[in-house]
This record gives C-alpha cells, structure tokens and sequence, in this order.
C-alpha cells in the first residue's frame, strides 16, 4: 500500500509535466497567430512571451526539484517499516523539529528569485502600461475609440480633412467622425494607439495573439497601445465575464499598411456620408 | 480529439433543441385556441402536415421547401435545357439553365427533379459541373432525357438548413424557435427582439407598404441595431449571412400565413361563433340534436375548406410572395432625387423650423429639444389595427410592445447612420411603428434640412450642457489613464 501512495503521488506530477510539454503540439499552446508560428504577434507581445517562459522556467525548476525531493522522502519513507519491530537498525523513520538554517534558505532563495522577476519586468511593464513610457509614435494621440458594449465593440474612428487625411481624434464626438461595429482597423508596421471605454460594464479588451489584454472600466478611459509587424486580421475578443452575452462580443482587429488604411477610412467616410444619390458621371 | 468532437456534436444539439427548455417545434399563434378543434388541426395541416399530407412548412428539423415562396431554399436551382450527350443511350451529361446559383455545385450533390417525368424517383448525384457549357454530369445517367424546362434542384434545402444551423445558433435565444420573438432572453430586453411574424421590419430601404429587401436584413445582422440588444454579427462569413437572411424570411413568410389563416377561419369556425351558430340553427329546428348541428357545420366547413376557401388560399400566398419578390426589384429602394442639402447653418435652421412645425409636427413626439418627450408621449393613442384606444398613454407599435419616440440628443440611429438611411427613416418612416412616413409631405430638399438638424442635435445638446468644455470630460482620470488628444475643436463642415 506504501508503494501505491509512493507511485501515486508520482504519476501526478509526472503527467502533469508529460502534458505541459505535448501541450503545444496539440495546439492547447498559445494561439498560432497569422504566422502560424505561435508566436505573439507584436514586439512587446515577444517580450511579455520572455518573461512568461523566464517564470515558467523558474516554476518548473523548482516544480520539478520539490516533486523529487517529495518522491524521495516517500520512497525512503515506505521502504521503513511502520513498527520499531520490524524495524531493522538504523532503518526507523526519524522525527525533526526543522531546521533553522534551511528554513532561512527556502524563504531567501525564493524572496530573491520574486524580487528578480518584480525589477526584471519592470521596463516591460512600463512600457505596456504608464503612458509616458508609451513609444513616441503614438504620444501624438490615440487612432481609434474602442468603446465596449454589452455585446459588442462599437468603434470610433476621427473623420477626414479636405486632403482626404485623418483629423486627431477628438475625446468627444465630433460631427465628422467615422464609425465601425466589431470591426477595428488600424496601421501595420508602427505602434498605434487606442482608447478603450465602456458604455455599461466592465469589460476587458483582449488580443490574445498580440498579448493585449486590458479591462475596460466604466468611467475610464484607457489609453492602450500595441504594434503589429505584419498586416492581417487577428481577434478581439471580451476577457472579462460581462453578462450572459458575453460570448457574443468576438470582433476583430485588421492591420494594414499606413497607405492603405487611410484608403480604408476613406472608404469608410465615402460610405457614411453616402447620401444615396449615384454619382453623375463626368 | 474524440472528445472536441463529441462536444461539438452534443453542442450542436443543444443549438436545435434551444436553450431553455425550447423545443425544436414551431409554436402557434396564441390566437388559434380561440378556433374549433377541427379548424386547428386543419391551420396545423397547411402549416405542418401531418400523417397524410405534406404541410407547406414543416418542422423546424424537418422542414419543407415550398415553390411557391421566393425564399433560396437549395443550392441550385436550373430547368433543363436541352441534350448535351451524343443523343443515343443512357443520358449522363445535361445541359441545364440555372435559375439561381447559391452555392457552388460540385461532386456528389443530389440532384432531385421538382417538375417533369422523373418527380418522386430515386435522384441521381452530381458528377462534376462545367459552369462555361452549362453542363451537369450526373450519375446514375437518366435513360430518357427529361423534357426541356424541367426543374430540379441540386443540393436541396441545403441553404435553409444552413440557415437553420446558424439560426439556432445566434438568434434563436432571443428571436425564438418560430421567431415570435419569444425566445429565452427575451423578457429581460427592452426594446423586445423582433417578432418576425407580421412579416414587417422597421428600418429597410423600400417605400412604406414594401417588404424588406435581402439586403436590409443582411445590413441589420451585420451591423446590428445601435441602442438596442440587437447584436451585430460583422464576422459571419457571406455565405452564412445569406441563409440566415433566407431563414428569417421563411419564418416570416411562415408567420403571416399562419397569421391570414387563423383570421380566415375566426368568423365562422371560433369556438364562440360555432356555438352561436348551434344555437340559432337549434331554435329554427326544435328537434335538431346539439352534436348533429354541430356535424352539420364540420361538414360546411370541410366543404368551404375544399373550394372557395383553397382559392382565396392561393391567391393570398401568391399574392403575398408577389409582394416579397416586388421588393426584390432594383426600383423597389427608395434613393433621395436630390443629393443631400449641404449641411450648414441656415440649412439646420430650415430643419429647426420645419421640426417644431405644423406640417412635420416631429417635436410632438419627439419633443422640442429632441429628448423623445414629446406631447403625444402623454397621450391615450388609438391601435391602428383595432381602432380601439390603448388602456396606458403613450406609444405602440404594431406588435403591441409600448416604445418611445428616439431621444435624438443620444445621436444613435437604429436603422443606420449613413445620410441615405436618416432619409429613408424619414422618408418612409420606421415600419410597424408610429414613426411616420414624410415621403409625401415633404419634398426632398425638406427632409435634407431635417437630416442636417437631426443629426446636429446631439452636438446642439452637448454646446448646453453646462460646464462641459469637451476636453475636461477625462481629467479625472488617473494619470497612466488620462487621454492626451488635447482640446475639443470644433470641427468645421
Ligand atoms: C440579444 C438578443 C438578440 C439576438 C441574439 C439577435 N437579435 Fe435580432 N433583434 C433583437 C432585438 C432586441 C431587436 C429589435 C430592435 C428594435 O426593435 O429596434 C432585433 C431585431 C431584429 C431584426 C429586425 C430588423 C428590422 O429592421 O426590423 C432582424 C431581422 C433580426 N433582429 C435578426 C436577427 C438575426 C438574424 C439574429 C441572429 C444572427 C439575431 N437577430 C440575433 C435582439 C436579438
Ligand atoms: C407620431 C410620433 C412621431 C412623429 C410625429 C415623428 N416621429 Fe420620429 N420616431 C418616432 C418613434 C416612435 C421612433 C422610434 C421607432 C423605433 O425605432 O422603434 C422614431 C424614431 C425616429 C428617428 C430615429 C431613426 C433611427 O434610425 O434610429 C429619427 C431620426 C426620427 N424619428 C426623426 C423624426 C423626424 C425628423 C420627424 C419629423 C419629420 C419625426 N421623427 C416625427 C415617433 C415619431
Ligand atoms: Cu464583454
């Protein structure tokens, strides 16, 4: 019976580890992204993708070294009989009160290895999230308002000069604004960034393939900012369990190149200023 | 991956059967209860068959393509044209003329003869399709050809059932498995989701008595309804989105028969009225026995059911289907003569004038600052179907939910935002509702001077509100927060 604790408490971390490292190759990874690659799809995202595998690093180490040390404590515990008995000398489970040096060890060595990590990430950190840390490129303003709705993401984007090029964005609505539902476009190739609002919940604005994810606080605007290396569509989806339709707010993200995406919106203000009329040939 | 299967499979289920305790069955009317049983089993009969007959609609997991409704049922749809083998022999190769193309035709579809000499035989299976020669290959070959014109079908119902999938899927929750509208999450929303079943939807692109277009539907499962629960589903692909707009119709289409056939029969064959007529045919004749009356009238009613009442049936199916085609015509949009007023000042004020005034009379429902408050909010309306006064004040529409006129301050638009569409909306007015039609008061330059003023509305109310500059609205926030995009200019247009 020993034997069976002992091979029991094995077989769980064990698989645990199998699974973790099949995990990828059945796709239960991080999600594959227009590259197919699973990579994140934005230069912070690969940064933030570091600093995960750093930890994940860290905790496996130390998952792995705990589960050995608890394997073999069992085993050796189960070849020693119950019984002083039958007990051969010298093979009779012993009795601790701790001990004071190891004890400092385990709360050292981990308190230095979390203050590591706490410092090390810092930069990223900033940079995703305090905005003067923000790149410069997007320190002009934000391209896009992204408010979230129960269930959806209405978008509002600034309307045109006279040449035909993006006015700033204006924190209320303006008359000339342009707008989109579930449907987010922005340049490729830069930072660009974007105001996330809510209009009744909290919700949360995620990015999984770009590593973006940040909650949409009613009252709140919320500067986010992301960069996408190659132009494609990616998913926006609702992180944060808002109502019973919460599910229902799957949009999406398009990125194309700068050219290109002033020629979406004017596209987009050719539509909404549609007056019905055809156009008299010329 | 046995078991992501087996999820998706039970998933799938559960989309057909519904939600809540929904059953994968269409509901009737609330108002059939009101007929004998007999009249009832004979609307269930047209609708959705029974032992011995095919209804006209079916069941939802079993459903029926009628011809006579304009509504995409298959993938394809062709008469045939002519011989295309060498003419001796078993035939394999026909030279078709397709009628409508919904999805592409390829290998292994069914191809089944809805006209001609090879109706109810086993069907043959697509072989290939050449779309540059017209030509369908087909397998087992036909040993006589059919005759030129007639009809088949490849891939039979596979829109509508499509359609069903997704149907089930987004909409039924709200918009019910018979799309009453009555769906699980229903009764928490407000405006209630549509009941398809008059057959009328509020904002489309065609003059006021006209149906709606595929495309109003298609454009409102798109983008959604601004302002109301009504969500927008921009990611369904083209294909999806088509079925699911022949869905909706078919439910429409099913509901205004179901409708016209219970007020077909509501005269003479409720209960009330059956038992009136019992009893004055039983005071004329003492000696006449209650279940004999009673008899004689089945007996009427079968008669009436097999003649005038089947004709009058026709026509008004055929009529009806003639008005769902008629708003399928390029001249059925309703399209601005002019363009669009440019949208300045004076144009604005035009707008003002004509919204506070006599003729357009918009600010008695809509209320002087366009907060929807207007004078005929506090008034006892009249049904316009019943001509019977509401017992609460205010305004319905014509499914009986109470609604208000918009507050045009919040500058959302339930029918669109485009120009065209605040046109339209004023032009032939919003269906089924009190919202009404100016097409005919107004000319077009008018509307555009209303347009220009609604839509100007909301900045008009921002101006007022008092020590609102724009640009403060988010310094409160916390500073990683706080949005830089400087001061609010008014932009010029
Ligand atoms: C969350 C509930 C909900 C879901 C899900 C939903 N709808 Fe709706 N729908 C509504 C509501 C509410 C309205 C009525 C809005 C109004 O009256 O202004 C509506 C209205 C409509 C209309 C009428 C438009 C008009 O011009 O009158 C159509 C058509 C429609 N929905 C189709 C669909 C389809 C198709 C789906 C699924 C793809 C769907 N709806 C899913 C709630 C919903
Ligand atoms: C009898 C009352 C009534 C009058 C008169 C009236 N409206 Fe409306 N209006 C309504 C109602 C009710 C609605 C909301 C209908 C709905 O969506 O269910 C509405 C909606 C609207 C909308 C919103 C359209 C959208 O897409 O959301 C606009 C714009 C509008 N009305 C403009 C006008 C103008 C301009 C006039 C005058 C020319 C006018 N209304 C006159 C009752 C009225
Ligand atoms: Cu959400």
């Amino acid at each position: 019976m020993k034997r069976f604790w002992c091979l029991f408490f094995m077989f769980w971390p064990i698989t645990a580890v199998i699974v973790c490292w099949l995990a990828p190759g059945w796709n239960w990874w991080f999600p594959q992204g227009p590259a197919g690659d699973g990579l994140a799809s934005s230069p912070l995202g690969r940064r933030i993708d570091d600093l995960f595998y750093m930890i994940l690093v860290i905790t496996s180490i130390t998952f792995v070294g705990t589960q050995v040390a608890l394997g073999y404590v069992l085993f050796t515990g189960a070849r020693r009989g119950d019984q002083p008995a039958d007990a051969e000398e010298g093979e009779k489970a012993w009795y601790t009160h701790g001990s004071h040096n190891l004890e400092v060890m385990w709360s050292i060595v981990p308190a230095g290895i979390l203050l590591f990590i706490a410092l090390y990430q810092m930069d990223v950190w900033a940079e995703y999230r305090v905005r003067n840390e923000f790149p410069k490129q997007v320190q002009s303003g934000p391209l896009a308002e992204v408010t979230a709705r129960q269930f959806e993401w209405r978008i509002r984007y600034p309307g045109l000069d006279e040449e035909g090029n993006p006015l700033p964005l204006m924190a209320e609505p303006q008359p000339t604004d342009l707008y989109t539902v579930n449907d987010l476009h922005l340049p490729s190739g830069k930072p660009v960034m974007i105001n996330l609002r809510s209009a009744d919940v909290q919700h949360s604005f995620f990015l999984p393939e770009l590593r973006v994810k940040q909650d949409a606080v009613p009252g709140l605007v919320i500067p986010v900012w992301f960069e996408t290396k190659k132009s494609a569509n990616y998913a926006l989806l609702c992180a944060e369990l808002c109502g019973w339709g919460h599910y229902k707010m799957k949009a999406r993200l398009v990125t194309q190149p700068e050219e290109e995406w002033r020629g979406w919106l004017r596209d987009l203000h050719a539509e909404q200023t549609d007056d019905g009329v055809p156009e008299q040939a010329e | 991956m046995r078991v992501g299967l087996l999820i998706i499979g039970a998933a799938a289920l559960a989309a057909v059967v519904g939600c809540g305790g929904q059953r994968a069955e269409f509901k009737s009317r609330e108002d059939l209860s009101d007929l004998i049983p007999e009249a009832q089993a004979h609307v269930r009969q047209v609708l959705d068959g029974d032992d011995e007959h095919v209804g006209h609609f079916g069941s939802p997991l079993n459903s029926i393509a009628w011809e006579r409704l304009p509504v995409r049922f298959h993938g394809a749809v062709g008469v045939f044209a002519e011989n295309a083998g060498d003419g001796s022999g078993a035939l394999t190769k026909l030279k078709v003329t397709l009628a409508e193309l919904n999805r592409p035709i390829e290998p292994g579809q069914e191809l089944v003869w809805v006209s001609g000499k090879y109706v109810g035989q086993p069907s043959p299976h697509v072989v290939s399709y050449d779309s540059k020669t017209n030509t369908v290959e087909i397998k087992p070959a036909v040993s006589v050809p059919p005759d030129a014109g007639d009809r088949f079908a490849v891939a039979p119902g596979a829109v509508l059932k499509h359609g069903r999938m997704l149907y089930a899927e987004h909409c039924q929750h709200c918009h019910g498995v018979t799309g009453d509208g009555g769906g699980p999450t229903a009764k928490y929303l407000n405006p209630k989701p549509r009941d398809y079943r008059l057959g009328k939807f509020k904002f489309t692109s065609t003059a006021t008595p006209a149906r709606a277009r595929r495309e109003d539907l298609a454009r409102i499962i798109e983008d959604g309804i601004p302002g109301t629960y009504m969500p927008s589903f921009k990611l369904l692909e083209p294909e999806e989105s088509q079925a699911i707009v022949e869905y909706v119709r078919w439910l429409a289409m099913r509901g205004e028969i179901e409708f016209k056939l219970v007020q077909s029969l509501k005269n003479d064959y409720s209960i009330e009225a059956v038992e009136s007529t019992i009893e004055s045919a039983r005071k004329a004749d003492e000696g006449l026995s209650n279940s004999a009356a009673r008899e004689q009238i089945i007996a009427e009613m079968q008669e009436y059911l097999a003649g005038d009442w089947l004709e009058e049936f026709n026509d008004d199916t055929k009529f009806q289907s003639e008005q769902w085609r008629n708003a399928e015509q390029p001249d059925a949009v309703v399209l601005p003569k002019v363009a669009r007023v440019p949208d300045t000042p004076e144009s604005r004020a035009r707008g003002r004038k004509l919204y506070l005034g006599q003729r357009a009379k918009c600010a008695t429902c809509h209320g002087e600052s366009g907060l929807g408050d207007g004078s005929q909010t506090l008034a006892v309306q009249k049904n316009p179907m019943t001509n019977e006064d509401y017992d609460t004040p205010g305004l319905f529409d014509d499914w009986g939910n109470p609604l208000k006129p918009r507050n045009l301050t919040r500058g959302i638009y339930r029918g669109g935002r485009r120009p065209v569409d605040l046109y339209r909306r004023i032009h032939v007015g919003i269906k089924g509702t009190p919202m009404p039609a100016f097409g005919t008061v107004l000319k077009d330059e008018e509307i555009w001077d209303l347009v220009n003023y609604v839509t100007h509305v909301p900045f008009e109310a921002r101006e007022r509100r008092p020590g609102d500059g724009g640009a403060e609205s988010g310094a409160d926030a916390p500073k990683v927060a706080a949005s830089k995009s400087g001061p609010s200019l008014q932009v010029a247009n």
